[in-house]
C-alpha cells in the first residue's frame, strides 16, 4: 500500500501541488494554503471589529452585528456557501469567481465565530483594566489598542488557534462550488485512478493534518515565548529567593 | 460649613449637590464639598456608605444623576466631547484598590505608556521620567519586571508612579491599602505621605486612621450617601459631633 501511495505521489504531485496551473487556474495545495491564509488574515480583523460592535453601547452598531453573528453561527457553513454561490449572482447579476465566493463566506463565517472568542477575552478581563486606562486619559480606542486587546487576544490564543484550524479544514467545502483546492485535486486524481480511493484520501488527510499541526505547533511556540517573557527570566535573584523563602515559611 | 469661604482660585475640586442612584437606591444624596489646592482630604465611613462611588465620580468613572463636579474651572460632568473628557481625566491621578496594573507590560512600560500614547511624549523621554518616578517610589530595580512578579505593596507603588507620570495636579486614592497584606501597608502609606509633604492635592478614601491623623488636613465622614461631618483630624477623632461618626470611631477601636 505504501508503494501505491508513493506511486500516486510520483505521478500526480504537480497536480496535487498547484492544480492545472499554468494551463488552468491555480489549484491544489498552493490554492488551499492561499485560501486558508487569506481567510485567517481577513477573518481575524473582521472578528475584532465584530466583537467591538457587539460590545458597543450604540444599538445601531450592536444589533445588526449581533443578528449576523447569531444567524451565521446557527446555520451550517455548507448552506452559507451554497447560498452565496447561487444567490449573489442571482441578486447582483455579477459573475463572482468561486474562489472569491468561498473566501468571503469563510471570512464572515469564521469572523463570527472568532468574534465570540475575542468578545469573551475582552469581557473576561474585567472592568478594572478599562477603568485604569480611562483614568489615565486613554480614549476608548487607545485603551483597546494598547491595554485591552493585547491581553484579551493573548489569553484567547488557544481558542483562536482552534478556530484557525477549523478555518483551514473548512476550505475543503469549497469543493462543492468547484474551488480548485487540494481536495478538488485529490478527487480529480481519484476519478482518474478509480480503484485507490483509500490511498488518495489518506494522502489528503496526511497533508491537512500536517498543515493544521504546524499551525498549532507554531502558535504554542509563540504563546510559550510570550509567557516566558512575562513571567520573566530570573532577572532578579532577590525576589526569587524571597519567593522561595515565602514558600518555605508557608510550609512550616 | 465654613469651607465655602475659599475663592475659586484656591479650589482644586468643587463638588456641588451631587446625587446619584443605582435604580431606586440613592448612593449619593446631594454631596457638597470642596478640596483646596495642596490639601489632603481623607474620606472615611462604613462600607456601602458611598465613599468609593463618590471618589469615582470625581474623574467620571461613574456618572452622576445631578449636580456638578468642577475641576480646573470645568464641570467634568457637563456634556462634552470625549476628547475633552480624556484630557481632564489625564490631569486627575487615580489609584485603585486593586492596583489595576497592566499585566502585559513591564513596570517601566506601565508607567510610560500613557505619557507616550495619551500625551505624545517621546518614548525615550517618557522612559527616563518613568525611571525617575520608580526611583522615587523605591522600585528602580524593578523597572524590567512584570506586575505578576511583584508583591501587592510594590504593585501599588508602581500604580502610584504610573498615575504621577501624567503629572496630575490632583491625586485620588480609592482604598489604596485595603487589598494589601498588613506588612505592606506601610510602604504604600510612606509614598503617599511623601506626596502630601510635597504639596500634592490628595483625596483619599481609606480606613487607615493613622494616616488620616498624621497627614490629612481634613476628614470627611460619609454615611448613607451623605457627608455628615467635615473636620480637621484632631477634632474629628477627639470630638466627633455626629452620633454615627461617634459609633463608627468606636467600632474602629474594637
Amino acid at each position: 500500500m505504501i508503494g501505491d501511495i508513493i506511486t500516486i505521489i510520483n505521478d500526480y504531485w504537480l497536480l496535487l501541488l498547484i492544480g492545472q496551473y499554468p494551463n488552468g487556474p491555480l489549484g491544489g495545495l498552493a490554492n488551499t494554503l492561499i485560501l486558508s491564509a487569506l481567510s485567517i488574515a481577513l477573518a481575524f480583523p473582521v472578528s475584532i471589529l465584530f466583537a467591538l460592535a457587539r460590545l458597543s453601547k450604540w444599538p445601531l452598531l450592536r444589533w445588526p452585528v449581533t443578528v449576523l453573528v447569531y444567524v451565521t453561527r446557527g446555520v451550517p457553513l455548507l448552506m452559507l456557501i451554497l447560498w452565496s454561490y447561487f444567490l449573489v449572482p442571482l441578486l447582483t447579476g455579477a459573475d463572482v469567481p468561486s474562489f472569491v465566493t468561498m473566501l468571503t463566506t469563510l471570512v464572515i463565517y469564521q469572523g463570527a465565530f472568532l468574534s465570540e472568542v475575542v468578545r469573551a477575552g475582552i469581557v473576561a478581563l474585567g472592568e478594572g483594566q478599562m477603568d485604569a486606562a480611562r483614568a489615565l486619559g486613554h480614549s476608548y480606542l487607545s485603551a483597546m489598542r494598547f491595554i485591552i486587546l493585547p491581553q484579551a487576544l493573548y489569553n484567547m490564543i488557544p481558542s483562536m488557534i482552534s478556530t484557525f484550524v477549523a478555518t483551514i479544514k473548512d476550505t475543503t467545502l469549497g469543493y462543492v462550488i468547484n474551488v480548485p483546492d487540494l481536495t478538488f485535486a485529490a478527487s480529480q486524481v481519484n476519478n482518474q485512478l478509480l480503484t485507490q480511493p483509500f490511498e488518495v484520501f489518506l494522502i489528503l488527510a496526511v497533508v491537512y493534518y500536517a498543515i493544521c499541526w504546524s499551525l498549532t505547533y507554531l502558535a504554542n511556540a509563540v504563546e510559550r515565548r510570550i509567557s516566558r517573557r512575562r513571567s520573566g527570566p530570573a532577572s532578579d535573584p532577590a525576589s526569587l529567593s524571597l519567593a522561595q523563602a515565602k514558600i518555605v515559611s508557608e510550609q512550616l | 460649613m465654613t469651607t465655602s469661604a475659599s475663592s475659586p482660585q484656591q479650589q482644586a475640586i468643587r463638588i456641588s449637590n451631587v446625587c446619584k442612584s443605582y435604580g431606586n437606591y440613592p448612593v449619593l444624596k446631594g454631596i457638597e464639598a470642596e478640596v483646596i489646592r495642596g490639601e489632603v482630604v481623607v474620606i472615611c465611613g462604613p462600607s456601602g456608605s458611598g465613599k468609593s462611588t463618590l471618589i469615582r465620580t470625581v474623574n467620571r468613572l461613574e456618572e452622576i444623576n445631578s449636580g456638578a463636579i468642577t475641576f480646573d474651572g470645568q464641570n467634568i460632568h457637563a456634556p462634552m466631547r470625549t476628547k475633552e473628557l480624556n484630557l481632564l481625566r489625564s490631569r486627575i491621578g487615580f489609584v485603585f484598590q486593586n492596583f489595576n496594573l497592566f499585566p502585559h507590560l513591564s513596570v517601566v512600560e506601565n508607567v510610560s505608556i500613557s505619557p507616550i500614547r495619551v500625551k505624545g511624549v517621546a518614548p525615550g523621554i517618557a522612559r527616563d521620567k518613568a525611571l525617575k518616578l520608580l526611583d522615587r517610589v523605591g522600585l528602580a530595580d524593578k523597572a524590567g519586571a512584570y506586575p505578576g512578579q511583584l508583591s501587592g505593596g510594590q504593585q501599588q507603588r508602581v500604580a502610584i508612579a504610573r498615575a504621577l507620570a501624567m503629572e496630575p495636579p490632583v491625586m485620588l486614592f480609592d482604598e489604596p491599602t485595603s487589598a494589601l497584606d498588613p506588612e505592606m501597608v506601610g510602604e504604600v502609606l510612606t509614598v503617599m505621605k511623601g506626596l502630601a509633604a510635597e504639596g500634592m492635592t490628595m483625596l483619599c478614601v481609606t480606613h487607615e486612621m493613622g494616616f488620616a491623623r498624621d497627614v490629612a488636613d481634613r476628614v470627611w465622614f460619609i454615611d448613607a450617601g451623605e457627608i455628615l461631618e467635615m473636620a480637621p483630624p484632631e477634632e474629628f477623632f477627639k470630638h466627633p459631633r455626629h452620633p454615627r461618626a461617634q459609633r463608627f470611631l468606636a467600632d474602629l477601636r474594637h
